[in-house]
């Protein structure tokens, strides 16, 4: 059995939904801070679009660019800090006392920086190798518990890829017009594909160029409560790229998820804290859940008793532990969504 | 098994002898059916080359002294975000329509199936039930029940029979249960006689099932307590190619499964699952009679009409390269395999063993109906195989699968062939399952696109921890008009025309679906599930092109040359050295996985090769 099925909403057509789920139907999305949302005009926006141009000619840009080329970096210094102050809108820090990270201090933006470097090194850094990270030890098979036995972290090992893969993934940083093999494929796959780096060089001067206009300072330089603003105006009004089906902001957020919870090896999920965050242990082999014993000839949960095979969590014996408003509202939503679109 | 500082030995694209020349015979695809062909034939001493279009994460699969680990890996990114073995729509696109008078359009995914050494299975949660008896002689029990019963009436059958194209296999089950047998052993299947629906065996399974997922239990529970033609529901252990002890011998031994939980989807890191690499694949290469070369992407089969002397392909370079043997076998999956019969033209201008027009159709998917709900505790779905437990009480057979179930439930005597029911839920996947669809797939007002609200539905894993279901694997009928052809546009990567597929469902499956809907919705409903819902179906408006990554039919198999494409042994009727021994020659779907079954089959027309 596979992952939920659902329909990606952006995809599709308005006129296809039932009334009840149409966009108009639906309120607008709550402002995630107090604030005044500012929307930026098509107007503005194609204006804040040549401020972002002639922010690229700027030659200081050049050599930041080089510098950091050269350091197998990608992100010039003021891109790095509005990168770091974006993903944090997408996972925002804890307001005290609460002790999780946001998405930057778990280093979704090393992330982002890795994946748009990652054909830059010798172990392209797209494959993290297998079978075994070292967070977990080998089962002892005799008696059924965890050994003191552990493997290598052969994640670290990054796979070699393959030609095709290789052309994949250079059309995905670098744009289809740098791959002449796939070149051909563009006009039936909805036009050129924008390489990431492109999208993030101008997703980020957008940013800027947003708040730039809206308030006069850099996106980085203001409040958290204001960066939520532009943040959610470049949301509204960024252009859904036609071949990825995507804008801007949808890449920064699926990347910005890859980044807190994906494996640590690919520079994200620092300390394994974003899987902490929300309960998880993440690649659990080569222990697993449950261990044989070739004693009992049958099987056994880990002794700690915190990870029941059959069972409720030991802190949900007694009774469940109540969802937050915002999970019981998703919970809602996904089963209303759900049962919109299957009656199509 | 080996561990250690894993050395990448030498990585030429090949593995198995590098010396053999001369090939006896060439199979096309390592998956399911390829390598249990080259299990069969190099153990009776064939020479055999497989090319493999896919990668290869076993190294030193060849290795004689042990068996290694693969690069497998729990890594969401690896797999689920970068397809890391998933063939890329960007480089392999598909086309598809509902009707052979629309445009077929791109799809991201019209079942897309892995592609790489081993195939699909790899991929895939493993589960193994066998056929039923009815599968097989499907027609004939049909019109049996349909002449028992007067004012019954069924989608595909008797007076609506021109609708689709249902036929008796050739052969019967008995014929296939020694075959069935073999294919359990070799791969290793766990299983208990717990379904009463399940066909009747003349072995025990291999090994007893494995520890039930907490997800399970519930379900159970809620399966018990719903009543279905007057009694209770049959939650049954679920057979699967995984192991649940030490597996095999010397170096070919497997360790238990740990449940580590990330299966449907992933390769498995310590070789618990049965992938056809470290099962039949592994006996090939290591007989000494086996080369195997992946990255190997075929293009044509060189035929003068009646005889293959050759296949060209793309190597792993992008070389064009040849290579010639005695006899072939179609392995490459049923989309692949009836694509590669379409790409090459025989002398006079036709597909080749197209003779009966039937090459690329009658394809088929199975019909997934999805029905879920949230369990107010946890369910840890992180733990375990995805899939311990099941019901066939829908699959529409009597117990033992002998005969069709005919049952009034107050309007006249009816028949609704549905099929084996999944009992799974999330994998705990926070990237591409929860945050994804609290960000980008719902709506924004009802999802949570970013801030506080997407960090604290993440922190209940308000889907990841809570979702869980059932997933009914319904027969589809077998349709003329559902097919493959080549797409007179779109070319791959390799220059090719790529697959066109033609798929819509049929009122056979339709009907079951709404049949038993209701009783899915109780099951979870038992279960003590709120907000039980369902997810669109495939191939409706919304549903989108199917993914059921069960994939069957376009190369039938049948006794008469006219309205088949191989014959019960597996070889084509026009082409005297080519067989077909993958999902494209089953003539009906069953309600079941179908992997155990593609062994099966593969093992009897490989036995049947070499007598």
């Amino acid at each position: 059995m596979r992952k939920l099925k659902l329909p990606r909403y952006a995809r599709i057509p308005a006129d296809l939904l039932p009334p009840a789920i149409r966009p108009a139907a639906l309120p607008p999305p709550a402002p995630a801070a107090p604030g005044v949302v500012l929307l930026l005009g098509r107007r503005e926006f194609l204006k804040a679009m040549g401020v972002l141009a002639a922010a690229a000619m700027l030659p200081l840009t050049h050599v930041e660019r080089a510098w950091a080329a050269a350091r197998g970096r990608f992100f010039t210094r003021h891109e790095r800090a509005t990168l770091r102050a974006l993903v944090d809108r997408v996972i925002p820090p804890d307001p005290p006392p609460g002790t999780d990270p946001g998405a930057a201090d778990l280093g979704a933006a090393d992330y982002i920086e890795g994946l748009l470097t990652a054909l830059d090194r010798h172990r392209p850094l797209v494959f993290a190798g297998g079978p075994f990270s070292n967070r977990n030890p080998f089962p002892d098979n005799t008696d059924g518990t965890p050994s003191r036995h552990r493997p290598h972290d052969f994640f670290r090992r990054f796979l070699p890829l393959t030609r095709l893969q290789g052309l994949y993934w250079r059309a995905q940083l670098f744009g289809s017009a740098a791959v002449p093999d796939l070149a051909a494929l563009d006009a039936e796959l909805g036009g050129p594909l924008v390489g990431l780096r492109d999208v993030y060089r101008q997703g980020l001067a957008l940013v800027d160029a947003t708040a730039r206009q809206r308030t006069g300072m850099d996106f980085v330089d203001l409040p958290p409560a204001t960066q939520d603003t532009i943040f959610d105006a470049v949301d509204a009004a960024a252009p859904r790229d036609p071949r990825r089906g995507t804008t801007f902001i949808d890449v920064l957020i699926m990347h910005t998820l890859e980044g807190c919870f994906g494996a640590p090896e690919y520079g994200g999920n620092r300390r394994t804290r974003g899987w902490r965050m929300i309960g998880l242990e993440g690649d659990s082999q080569p222990l697993g859940y449950s261990i044989y014993s070739l004693a009992t000839q049958s099987y056994h949960d880990r002794p700690d008793g915190q990870h029941p095979m059959a069972g409720p969590n030991p802190d949900e014996v007694a009774a469940p532990i109540p969802l937050s408003a915002d999970g019981q509202r998703i919970q809602d939503n996904i089963a209303t969504f759900s049962d919109a679109v299957s009656s199509c | 098994m080996r561990e250690g500082k894993k050395k990448m030995a030498r990585d030429d694209g090949v593995l198995g002898n590098r010396s053999l020349t001369r090939f006896d015979f060439c199979i096309i695809g390592s998956g399911a059916g390829g390598a249990t062909v080259a299990h069969v034939l190099t153990q009776a001493g064939k020479n055999v080359l497989v090319l493999e279009a896919g990668l290869n994460a076993y190294p030193d699969l060849d290795d004689p002294r042990a068996l290694h680990y693969p690069v497998h890996s729990n890594d969401e990114i690896k797999y689920a975000v970068r397809n890391f073995i998933t063939q890329v729509p960007d480089l392999e696109p598909r086309t598809y329509r509902t009707s052979p008078t629309a445009t077929a359009t791109v799809e991201p995914d019209v079942n897309t199936l892995p592609k790489a050494v081993g195939g699909a299975f790899q991929h895939a949660d493993c589960k193994t039930p066998r056929y039923s008896e009815v599968d097989f002689q499907l027609v004939t029990k049909m019109n049996e029940a349909l002449a028992a019963h007067p004012g019954l009436a069924v989608p595909g059958f008797g007076a609506d029979a021109g609708s689709a194209n249902f036929a008796d296999w050739p052969f019967a089950y008995a014929d296939l249960e020694p075959f069935y047998v073999e294919a359990e052993q070799l791969y290793g299947v766990q299983g208990d006689t717990s379904n009463p629906f399940a066909s009747p065996r003349s072995q025990p399974y291999p090994m007893p099932p494995g520890q039930r997922m907490y997800l399970a239990v519930l379900l159970s529970q809620g399966a018990l307590a719903t009543s279905f033609l007057g009694g209770p529901l049959h939650p049954h252990a679920y057979p699967a190619a995984i192991t649940s002890q030490f597996y095999g011998d010397g170096a070919l031994r497997r360790p238990p499964c740990v449940d580590c939980g990330l299966c449907s989807g992933f390769g498995c890191p310590n070789n618990a699952k049965g992938s056809p690499a470290v099962t039949t694949l592994r006996r090939a290469l290591l007989t000494g009679r086996c080369q195997l070369r992946y990255e190997a992407q075929v293009v044509r089969l060189v035929n003068d009409g009646g005889h293959v002397s050759a296949v060209t392909y793309v190597d792993r370079d992008g070389n064009l390269q040849t290579a010639a043997a005695d006899a072939f076998v179609l392995a490459a999956s049923p989309i692949e395999s009836a694509r590669l019969c379409l790409l090459s033209t025989t002398p006079s201008g036709g597909a080749l063993g197209n003779s009966s027009d039937m090459v690329g159709r009658n394809l088929m998917f199975h019909l997934q109906t999805n029905v879920n709900g949230f369990s107010p505790r946890r369910v840890h779905g992180e733990r375990g195989r995805a899939v311990t437990t099941g019901i066939s009480d829908f699959r529409g057979v009597e117990p033992g699968g002998a005969a069709i179930r005919v049952i009034d439930v107050g309007s006249g005597p009816q028949v609704f062939m549905g099929g084996i029911c999944e009992m799974g839920g999330s994998q705990g996947l926070p990237i591409t399952e929860d945050g994804e669809v609290y960000a980008i797939d719902l709506p924004p007002a009802l999802g949570a696109r970013r801030g506080t609200a997407l960090k604290n539905a993440l922190r209940d894993m308000a889907l990841g921890q809570h979702l869980f279901g059932l997933e009914m694997q319904a027969e589809d009928a077998p349709q003329l008009g559902n097919r493959v052809e080549l797409d007179p546009r779109v070319r791959d990567v390799f220059g090719q025309p790529v697959p066109m597929i033609t798929y819509a469902s049929h009122e056979y499956e339709l009907s079951a679906r709404r049949f038993y809907l209701p009783y899915l919705t109780q099951v979870l409903s038992n279960a003590g599930a709120t907000h039980v819902f369902t997810a669109p179906a495939p191939c409706s408006v919304l549903g989108g092109p199917p993914t059921s990554r069960h994939v069957m039919g376009t190369l039938r198999m049948g006794t008469d040359s006219t309205t088949s494409v191989v014959d019960a042994g597996g070889r084509f009727h026009d082409v005297d050295n080519l067989y077909a021994a993958d999902g494209s020659v089953f003539v009906t779907s069953g309600g079941w996985n179908p992997t155990l079954t593609i062994f099966a089959v593969a093992l009897k027309i490989a036995h049947g090769i070499v007598g």
